[in-house]
């Protein structure tokens, strides 16, 4: 038997959270009852005039920027003709030849880089539902801006596959130009797939799975099709090259048209649309407009605030909560520390990615940072660092309305002298492995006078006092 | 020039049937619109110039929404509809 490589290459659907739609002044909002969001550009009546929304043009320049794309100065729009009842024009204003942004790439954490074809613009069409044979149409949506990345065959697994798309959704919200919700179709993808056998430099016959609309279906269908193909090429057969449709009921896919037939597309240049140009101080002022780039933020995380990288990575993922990180961690000796509180309890309280995206936090980062400068100044000891943050989680509240004045305070010298005599007392056993050479003996002292204090004691000091008493 | 496979192929991506008797007809007519287009070819011009013949960029419209239409007006024209949709009937 011989070892397969998978080949790969993804063309995703990003649509722009842009208020209207491309070409008209409807609104882009999900949902609504059916055909009230239309009018008649949307619903492609004859005789009316498309009109380019600027900020679709905008969008699309930034998540080029985001993806070091080239940024095309001279683009234009064409018409793709098909006929299919979402499409009322029967036709779908894209780009074909000038797209807005060529030539970019999204880096993978093995550090291996996906090629970007292209990204370009164009509108979303609208709905079906299939109901007894006939088909009822919504077009809510038709007309909603799209950007369509198509990267390069460059994903060798599925893991890659699920990464890149989860770069590309990180990246987009990051760079505020779509909410890329896969559950509302705001974010999803057509997986381009093939197989090879390891080494070789060929491409085999591809197949592509269409409209992968959450990341488990993705990763269901492309273990469903890689196998299918591989077992085709086992038994000395051939792939068709068509387009596939996944089936969540079976977790199979299944074969829809041929392409020979679907391909035939007809483009030309839209004559209702001007010419795009995208002028040297246009791009500068976009560029401006950019945030910091996720992994450069990434980097400076992990080297600037000492973050071990898990922490990092987690904290970047949505750019709210990098924002809240570094308002919080502003002049503290001690960022894990407040990176360990969003981790721990303010994660443990947003359970899903859309909660994080949105992060809704009774706690400002004022006061956060308040809380942990309590801890740089001594003045607070790790283990009432949770319970306090889980009081103020609660409530509200800043830390200074749950911590008392006793819990401030500390331990005096005197007192924790005689602590941790008391608790030395108490540990006769852990005092004589001490004098016998088991240094590890004095940690268990140590708990002990910790927890007699609650946690007030600074832990250095009453080591240092323990290693004196319990030597003899 | 223009076959009568081309035409049955064009014909059928535009879901449209011809009947045979049709064919040469059609086959002339495009046929004659192709030799049109032709002429137009024949003329020596920078191909940028027809890239933006209007002399027209960026023609932009701003983001902000205005109401959409009322969906009695959206569904006037369709032939068929059902709960606020168009609705489209299975081709026999």
């Amino acid at each position: 038997m011989k070892d397969w490589e998978l080949v790969c290459g993804l063309e995703t659907h990003v649509e722009l959270s842009t208020k209207t739609k491309i070409f008209c002044s409807c609104t882009t909002e999900f949902g609504g009852e059916p055909n009230t969001h239309c009018c008649p550009v949307c619903i492609g009546l004859p005789g009316t005039l498309p009109k380019l929304n600027r900020a679709v043009v905008e969008y699309a320049v930034m998540a080029g920027l985001a993806t070091h794309c080239e940024i095309n100065p001279n683009a234009k729009m064409d018409r793709k003709n098909y006929v299919y009842p979402d499409l009322p024009k029967a036709y779908q204003i894209s780009e074909y030849d000038q797209p807005l942004c060529q030539k970019g790439y999204v880096e993978l954490s093995n550090g291996r880089k996906i090629r970007l074809t292209r990204i370009h613009i164009e509108e979303d069409a609208g709905k079906l539902v299939h109901e007894r044979g006939n088909t009822l149409v919504d077009y809510n949506r038709g007309g909603v801006p799209l950007i369509e990345i198509v990267s390069e065959p460059d994903i060798r697994s599925i893991d890659e596959a699920v990464e890149y798309l989860e770069k590309l959704q990180m990246i987009m919200r990051y760079i505020g130009v779509s909410d890329c919700k896969m559950q509302e179709g705001s974010l999803r993808c057509d997986v381009n797939i093939s197989v090879r056998p390891k080494g070789s430099d060929k491409l085999g016959t591809r197949t592509e799975i269409k409209n992968m609309n959450s990341f488990s279906h993705m990763t269901k269908a492309m273990e469903y099709e890689t196998e299918r193909q591989i077992d085709l090429l086992e038994s000395g057969e051939e792939i068709v090259q068509e387009t596939r449709r996944y089936d969540e009921g079976t977790g199979c896919t299944e074969g829809m048209r041929g392409k020979e037939d679907a391909n035939d597309y007809r483009y030309f240049r839209d004559p209702d649309l001007v010419a795009i140009r995208v002028s040297p101080e246009k791009l500068a002022e976009l560029k401006a407009r950019m945030p910091e780039d996720p992994q450069a933020r990434f980097s400076r995380f992990v080297k600037d605030f000492g973050l071990p990288e898990a922490d990092a990575r987690l904290l970047i993922e949505h750019r709210r909560i990098a924002d809240y990180f570094e308002a919080a961690a502003k002049g503290t000796k001690n960022p894990r520390a407040v990176a360990n509180c969003i981790t721990g309890s303010i994660f443990a309280r947003l359970a899903t990615d859309a909660e994080k995206e949105e992060f809704r936090v009774t706690v400002s980062p004022e006061n956060l940072n308040a809380l942990v400068k309590l801890l740089d100044e001594g003045k607070l000891r790790m283990n009432l660092l949770k319970s306090t943050l889980e009081k103020m989680l609660d409530t509200g509240k800043p830390a200074s309305e749950f911590l008392s004045e006793k819990d401030l305070a500390g331990v005096g010298a005197d007192d924790l002298r005689k602590i941790c005599e008391q608790a030395a007392a108490d540990n006769p056993n852990a005092v004589k492995d001490y004098r016998a050479g088991k240094e590890k003996a004095l940690k268990a002292v140590l708990g002990a006078v910790m927890k007699a204090t609650r946690g007030r004691a600074n832990p250095q000091e009453a080591e240092a006092i323990l290693s004196e008493i319990m030597a003899g | 020039m223009v076959t009568h496979e081309e035409i049955l192929k064009i014909a059928n991506l535009a879901k449209l049937s011809v009947a045979p008797e049709e064919l040469d007809g059609l086959t002339k007519d495009m046929n004659e619109i192709i030799g049109f287009a032709d002429t137009i070819s024949a003329a020596t011009a920078d191909a940028s110039d027809f890239d933006n013949i209007n002399g027209l960029s960026n023609v932009f419209r701003e983001d902000t929404v205005v109401p959409s239409f009322d969906r009695e007006e959206i569904l006037k024209n369709a032939e068929s509809r059902e709960d606020g949709y168009f609705l489209v009937r299975r081709r026999r």
